[in-house]
């Protein structure tokens, strides 16, 4: 048989138990719409039964610790879907800046520049003596070259751009890598304690979701609490309560930012995040539109000019180059050939549109014009080039955008899942406030029976 | 207990306005532009042959452009050659006058005379210009074909060449825009200026008069049938141009296709979009209002 004041204590403990766990669900509630908090749910126990005499007696409740509900391994999912994501989005914007720069479905584009000037030769072709048509010709040359350098110059500005976000993005991991650092010291030395670091680990997933949306990132959680953080090809970004912060260095030939780990260059290694679609936008997709464009240039240059040099000017002397010609820098590459491509004659009757030097011959004009239908440019007419090059632009991006399309869809999926186990419910949150206050409530009557019962036994020996 | 389902409700309400609100925006583009082509990831194989498209039917412009102004010159020259057939048909005629036994040396020097002065008259037509330039002088368009000359037993020199300038009326079809006078008025059998120069010369020396006439019907029926070369080029490029307006009337449709949108299909599109929106929306009021706590007595 227990006592009475053992059963006020019990009693009494309850009351404790039940304002603690009310406690919790207020926080709950508290943080319904906070992002990144995971719901927390008291612990409640049963305090060690004491013997009496030969029986066991409960001896009441006790709130051993909150548990914040979670997944790891979903977050983990999470994110690394969302690193992907952050990948396609990065990348997405990025070429979409480029796709701008070609607007031929506006019928603003390259095209128009091409067409307009071999449709000049054509023209010069049936009057080569014209004044106005050579004109018309070395004005149509010179808008080419125009668009071709502007494009150039404009898919330049856009990589550079890139590349200064590269630079901002790293130092932005930097800080959340040692954001998580820091999370990692404190979460140990309260768990060291005995507590329950729930919110420090609700802020260290934050932190860790928002580093997985600017880098590809694997995480290992060890006993004591601590998350180490690498990419998933293995650079250390955060071991314990240290973190090694990435760095950046222009390289030396395309005056573009490698980023290092420890001195490592892992530039093409970095698999996920913003950092990787700026770096396939920046050092590859862009590179690679930027290479045809400079290949459609020299081809044309070169075309261009073999075929004013076999031809004669206006007044019977041999003609010379059309399009000032391109140099390569580096032997076998066009490498600059659209940004520096410039029309190198100066006066229209320079344009070589006689075959035979006499001055009302055609056939060199028409040969500059037929140009338009040679594989000049690797092996391809001018226009399938081009055309190519547009296939390509646009395919980068709608590839990149249906892939983003699914991510998004399963990274919903995902979110809804992690939602459903760490979200809070407003409705389970009532529940269990109605549960705990009747708890209390009833623990309460136990108390005051108790009292009653105890004023008895005192009366009993009171002359009434 | 059942499976434990996600309370944020608004999240999913909210991810669902997002995808729709995309949509609505990409509907919406559409009906406004009327394209629905508005960039290249749209349909990167529709921009590229897009691409392909607007080339072809740029230079068939060009090639419409350039039958437009041969038409101009081929007939000028045409009309030219008519006159000088013409001229040679009254040569002729004077030449049968004179091979008539009756005339005295008077009648037949008047005669000459007017020889002489169609002479002057084809070879003025010989050198006519279209835009400046000499019609009949091969490439040298530059040059004068034809200038008298004592010294030349037709009286006259050719100056120009033997060339004639080609142009493409479509791709890859070329066709020659003029014939040299070398070519068009002399052969090595027959020549216009000699024919004449020989019957003048006839005429004032009383020669073979009726030899230098069918000297003159010869060269004649030459240039006659040189002629046909301008009535042929200008149905070429009648034909030409009616082949050119077809294909491009089949490019601008083909186009079409390609970049304007169905206004039925974007319309419905939009209208479906903008339905699930206040669907959406409808629901999202409604679930913002429903929670226990509303039920729990608040005492």
């Amino acid at each position: 048989m227990s006592s009475l004041f053992g059963t006020m204590s019990v009693a009494l403990q309850s009351l404790l138990a039940q304002q603690g766990a009310m406690g919790v669900v207020a926080n709950n509630i508290a943080n319904s719409n906070t992002p990144g908090y995971s719901r927390e749910v008291p612990v409640l126990q049963e305090s060690p039964p004491t013997l009496m005499g030969n029986t066991m007696v409960g001896s009441g409740v006790n709130m051993s610790t909150v548990e914040s509900v979670r997944d790891n391994i979903l977050n983990l999912r999470i994110d690394q879907e969302t690193s992907q994501q952050s990948s396609l989005g990065s990348y997405v914007n990025s070429m979409n800046q480029v796709q701008a720069l070609f607007n031929e479905t506006q019928g603003t584009g390259l095209q128009s520049y091409l067409s307009s000037f071999f449709n000049s030769f054509t023209s010069l072709s049936t009057d080569p003596t014209s004044s106005p048509l050579r004109q018309a010709a070395l004005t149509a040359g010179e808008n080419l070259a125009g668009a071709f350098s502007l494009t150039s110059q404009n898919l330049s500005t856009i990589q550079q751009g890139l590349d200064q976000s590269v630079v901002q993005t790293v130092q932005q991991v930097n800080q959340l890598t040692a954001q998580v650092a820091n999370l990692n010291q404190q979460i140990k030395m309260i768990s060291n304690s005995g507590e329950s670091p729930g919110s420090l680990m609700d802020q260290r997933d934050e932190d860790l979701t928002n580093l997985s949306n600017l880098i590809d990132t694997a995480v290992v959680y060890s006993a004591d609490g601590t998350a180490s953080v690498t990419t998933t090809n293995g650079t250390l970004l955060v071991s314990g309560n240290q973190n090694d912060a990435l760095t950046t260095q222009a390289d030396s030939a395309t005056g573009m930012h490698e980023i290092l780990a420890q001195g490592t260059d892992i530039t093409s290694s970095i698999a996920g995040g913003q950092l990787q679609g700026l770096i396939k936008a920046r050092d590859s997709s862009i590179p690679s539109t930027q290479s045809s464009l400079d290949n459609l240039a020299a081809g044309l240059i070169s075309a261009m000019n073999t075929q004013q040099n076999a031809g004669y000017n206006m007044n019977g002397g041999k003609g010379v180059d059309f399009f000032t010609p391109f140099t390569p820098t580096t032997a076998g590459s066009n490498a600059g050939a659209a940004t520096t491509m410039t029309v190198a004659l100066t006066d229209p009757s320079q344009i070589a549109a006689s075959s035979d030097g006499t001055t009302g011959d055609n056939a060199n004009a028409t040969a500059m014009a037929n140009l338009e239908n040679q594989p000049i440019v690797s092996g391809q007419t001018p226009g399938a080039y081009y055309s190519n090059l547009i296939n390509q632009v646009g395919n980068d991006v709608s590839n990149a955008t249906s892939e983003q399309t699914a991510v998004g869809l399963v990274l919903q999926q995902l979110s809804n899942q992690q939602s459903s186990i760490s979200g809070v419910s407003l409705d389970e949150e009532a529940t269990n406030l109605v549960m705990y206050q009747r708890a209390y409530e009833a623990s309460a009557r136990v108390i005051s029976v108790v009292d009653e019962l105890v004023s008895t036994t005192i009366d009993m020996f009171t002359p009434s | 207990m059942g499976i434990r389902v996600n309370p944020n409700l608004y999240g999913i309400i909210l991810s669902g306005l997002q995808t729709n609100t995309q949509l609505e925006n990409q509907a919406l583009q559409q009906v406004s532009s009327g394209q629905k082509l508005n960039s290249l990831s749209d349909d990167p194989a529709a921009a590229s042959s897009l691409v392909n498209m607007r080339i072809e039917s740029s230079s068939d412009a060009q090639y419409l452009q350039n039958i437009s102004s041969l038409t101009g010159s081929l007939n000028v020259a045409d009309s030219a050659l008519s006159s000088v057939v013409e001229a040679l048909t009254s040569a002729q005629s004077v030449g049968v006058e004179g091979a008539n036994g009756t005339n005295n040396t008077s009648n037949r020097q008047a005669l000459a005379q007017e020889v002489q002065g169609i002479q002057q008259e084809i070879m003025g037509l010989a050198n006519t210009t279209y835009n400046g330039e000499y019609l009949f002088s091969g490439t040298a368009t530059t040059t004068q074909p034809y200038v008298e000359d004592a010294t030349s037993a037709s009286g006259v020199t050719y100056k120009g060449n033997d060339s004639s300038n080609s142009v493409e009326i479509s791709e890859g079809q070329a066709m020659p825009t003029s014939l040299p006078g070398s070519q068009l008025f002399s052969n090595p059998t027959t020549s216009v200026f000699q024919s004449l120069q020989d019957l003048y010369t006839a005429l004032n020396s009383n020669g073979n008069i009726s030899g230098a006439t069918t000297e003159v019907q010869n060269a004649l029926n030459y240039v006659s049938t040189q002629q046909t070369f301008y009535g042929n080029s200008v149905d070429r490029l009648n034909n030409a141009q009616t082949f050119l307006t077809q294909e491009q009337t089949q490019l601008t449709e083909t186009e079409g296709n390609a970049v304007d949108v169905n206004m039925a299909t974007a319309v419905t599109d939009l209208s479906q979009t903008v339905t699930t929106q206040q669907a959406l929306l409808a629901a999202g009021g409604k679930i913002s209002q429903l929670n226990l706590f509303d039920y729990l007595p608040s005492s």
